[in-house]
């Protein structure tokens, strides 16, 4: 079971210092907060939660751009941090290894650059052999079907539509042939008829080659055909994990609930429907509630229970795991 | 201040309102809009003859991929223009009155923010940082002439329509999240009471849970004050959350335009087909699609009908362009609904 395992976090910490005065900390944003997780190989998992939740931290967190302050991971069995903090190997090898799919494509690009040499840049960084490089990126380029290849070498990233310069990106994760595609937003910057095109894509590629996929996303409807798992994140916390069916059909956490309640489908009904929304906003990271993080918002909360201790993890369902003391 | 007799009663029954509509005309109808942009290397045909009638306190969204003109629709209806216009015809009646001519002066007074008023996209990062936000909402009623107190008053009163505490008002924008000042853009949309405001994007920008309060306060403007809206937007999911009829755009051209019932249920046009079943949902198990292709360049669109290359059900009759058919539910651009013909069902 162990070495089904592609990445493994447990109980990752990324805090921020706001100020330092000598001894004296003015305090921490917590964005990341007592996380843990695996994610198998070949499995594509969705990291779901609002701005300020701290899931584009946890992403950058596990891609080692930004250094954790606790809490252990591993990456196919190798420890990238734990007691003795990272190393500058171990990290190397991590960057190979996670292909990263950055949010806007447009902003992802150097204008400045063709295809060509956008797609060469990380096969120098890593100095991957001359006679080899050509070949990578006609590979890649053929992955995502940016097709003749020879066409689009030659083009600027202004040249390509929104969905092309998608692709691109994606390709250029795909470059170093790695084990675990990290996708930020990938999607939110494009229009719908694309966004299932770049999805699908991502998709197909995850199959051929077994790779992992993170998603992470605000947007649940649009990647749940495309993943098996899901993570729900609120206020630094990881609040509830399941498959994503289950989490559709069948969400325990009352946050999760509220959240799925907020997405529409379109229907001409929702005109003369309200929406329940939770009142008050997400908590601020640097003084989060005691007890339950959503217990102010939340309308099943436990007196003297959730506004008093943290809940641990519970598994109310095989497999489905949620922090919410109405399953203790 | 003009002030419109519907104000006077409240909450309104949805037929009452519809007949209401009838009997008092439409708000806004255009006929035969064009907008066309002069550029290096040719005319860009951002919005090409584009018709529609939107009735009082009906939501109209506009529905379209980016690129296919639904911003420049708004910019020609409010005329926001830029200087390189090439062609801008056609006509825009406002409560009866085609106010396509008036002088620029006379317009600014009368119409804008008078009569519409605009929430732009991104509008929300766009309030002065260094004006407190109620005197920013009051702004487009002391710019119409309106004494201090009584545009405060009016900030006041919208203020709470929008749902955003009063004391907000001496707040600045840093102080409000993204909601509140979502919310905030909106009130300032609606002090000077117009006919019509235009919602370009309102929620792309916020959190599921943000939009969906930013939906509620609209709805509930909608309901309580028969607010006309038109909602230009990408996102076909949100849009149902208001709309009651559709307009949907490609390239440039209104390809359908239809009640929502119809549309999000049922489309008519081949292209609404295929943007509807690109639409993710949530509740009903249905693998999302794409529309293979891209929609073509405005700057030298193809002749016939601009969808007829990606279309699936595309026929010989298609290198023509067709005409605006008439529906029961709606008007569609295909030759499918040619009378006689009625393949399309």
């Amino acid at each position: 079971m162990e070495n089904n395992t592609l990445l493994s976090v447990k109980d990752l910490r990324t805090w921020f210092e706001l100020k330092r005065w000598g001894f004296l900390s003015a305090g921490f944003v917590k964005a990341v907060d007592g996380v843990s997780f695996d994610l198998k190989k070949g499995e594509a998992v969705t990291l779901v939660g609002e701005s300020g939740s701290g899931k584009t931290t946890l992403l950058r967190t596990v891609l080692g751009l930004v250094r954790p302050t606790g809490g252990e991971m591993l990456f196919a069995g190798r420890r990238i941090s734990g007691d003795k903090g990272q190393s500058q190997q171990d990290l190397a090898w991590l960057r190979w290894q996670i292909g990263f799919v950055q949010q806007d494509p447009y902003g992802a690009l150097a204008p400045f650059m063709s295809v060509k040499r956008i797609l060469v840049e990380p096969l120098l960084v890593n100095k991957v052999k001359k006679n080899e490089r050509e070949q990578r990126i006609r590979e890649a380029m053929e992955e995502v079907r940016l097709l003749p290849v020879d066409d689009f070498l030659q083009k600027y990233p202004h040249m390509l539509s929104g969905g092309q310069q998608q692709r691109l990106v994606v390709a250029r994760a795909l470059l170093l042939h790695p084990l675990l595609i990290a996708a930020d937003e990938p999607v939110s910057m494009l229009d719908a008829s694309v966004r299932v095109e770049i999805l699908q894509l991502i998709s197909r590629i995850q199959e051929s080659h077994d790779l992992g996929v993170l998603y992470v996303t605000h947007d649940l409807s649009s990647v749940r055909y495309f993943s098996q798992r899901a993570f729900v994140m609120y206020a630094a916390k990881l609040v509830e994990k399941a498959d994503v069916k289950e989490i559709v059909q069948n969400p325990l956490h009352p946050y999760t609930q509220t959240l799925l309640n907020a997405i529409p489908d379109p229907d001409p009904e929702n005109v003369s429907r309200f929406r329940d929304v939770p009142p008050g906003e997400p908590p601020s990271l640097i003084n989060p509630p005691i007890g339950c993080r959503f217990h102010p918002r939340c309308s099943r909360m436990i007196e003297g229970l959730c506004d008093a201790e943290e809940p641990p993890e519970f598994e109310p369902s095989s497999g489905h795991f949620t922090e919410c003391w109405l399953y203790k | 201040m003009k002030r419109s007799p519907r104000r006077s009663s409240q909450t309104v029954a949805d037929g009452l309102r519809r007949s209401r509509a009838a009997s008092t005309g439409s708000v806004l109808r255009v006929e035969d809009l064009y907008l066309h942009f002069r550029a290096s290397n040719g005319t860009v045909q951002a919005v090409d003859g584009v018709s529609f009638e939107l009735g009082r306190g009906e939501s109209l969204a506009v529905l379209g991929e980016s690129g296919c003109g639904k911003t420049s629709l708004a910019k020609a209806i409010l005329r926001l223009l830029p200087r390189n216009i090439h062609r801008f015809t056609g006509r825009v009646f406002l409560n009866g009155t085609d106010v396509m001519e008036f002088g620029e002066e006379k317009f600014r007074q009368q119409v804008r923010w008078r009569q519409i008023s605009l929430v732009s996209q991104a509008a929300m990062n766009s309030l002065n940082p260094v004006v407190k936000v109620g005197h920013q909402v009051a702004e487009p009623l002391l710019n119409h002439h309106m004494s201090k107190e009584k545009a405060f008053e009016r900030a006041r009163e919208v203020f709470g329509v929008v749902g955003i505490p009063e004391a907000f008002m001496n707040r600045y924008a840093f102080e409000l999240s993204g909601g509140m000042r979502q919310r905030a853009i909106i009130a300032m949309a609606l002090t000077t009471n117009p006919d019509l405001v235009i919602l370009d994007e309102p929620t792309s920008a916020l959190d599921v849970l943000t939009q969906a309060s930013i939906m509620n306060a609209l709805k509930k403007i909608k309901h309580d004050l028969g607010q006309s809206f038109m909602l230009i937007t990408h996102d076909i999911a949100t849009s149902s959350e208001l709309a009651d009829e559709v307009l949907c755009m490609y390239a440039g051209q209104l390809v359908e335009h239809s009640k929502a019932t119809r549309f999000y249920r049922d489309p008519l046009h081949p292209y609404a087909q295929k943007l509807m079943a690109s639409v993710p949902t949530l509740r009903i198990e249905k693998k999302p699609e794409f529309i293979p292709g891209q929609p073509p360049s405005l700057l030298n669109p193809p002749s016939g009908c601009r969808f007829a290359a990606r279309c699936h059900r595309r026929f010989e009759r298609c290198q023509e362009e067709p005409p605006l058919f008439t529906h029961e539910d709606g008007e569609v651009k295909c030759w499918l609904y040619e009378k006689g013909s009625r393949d399309g069902e």
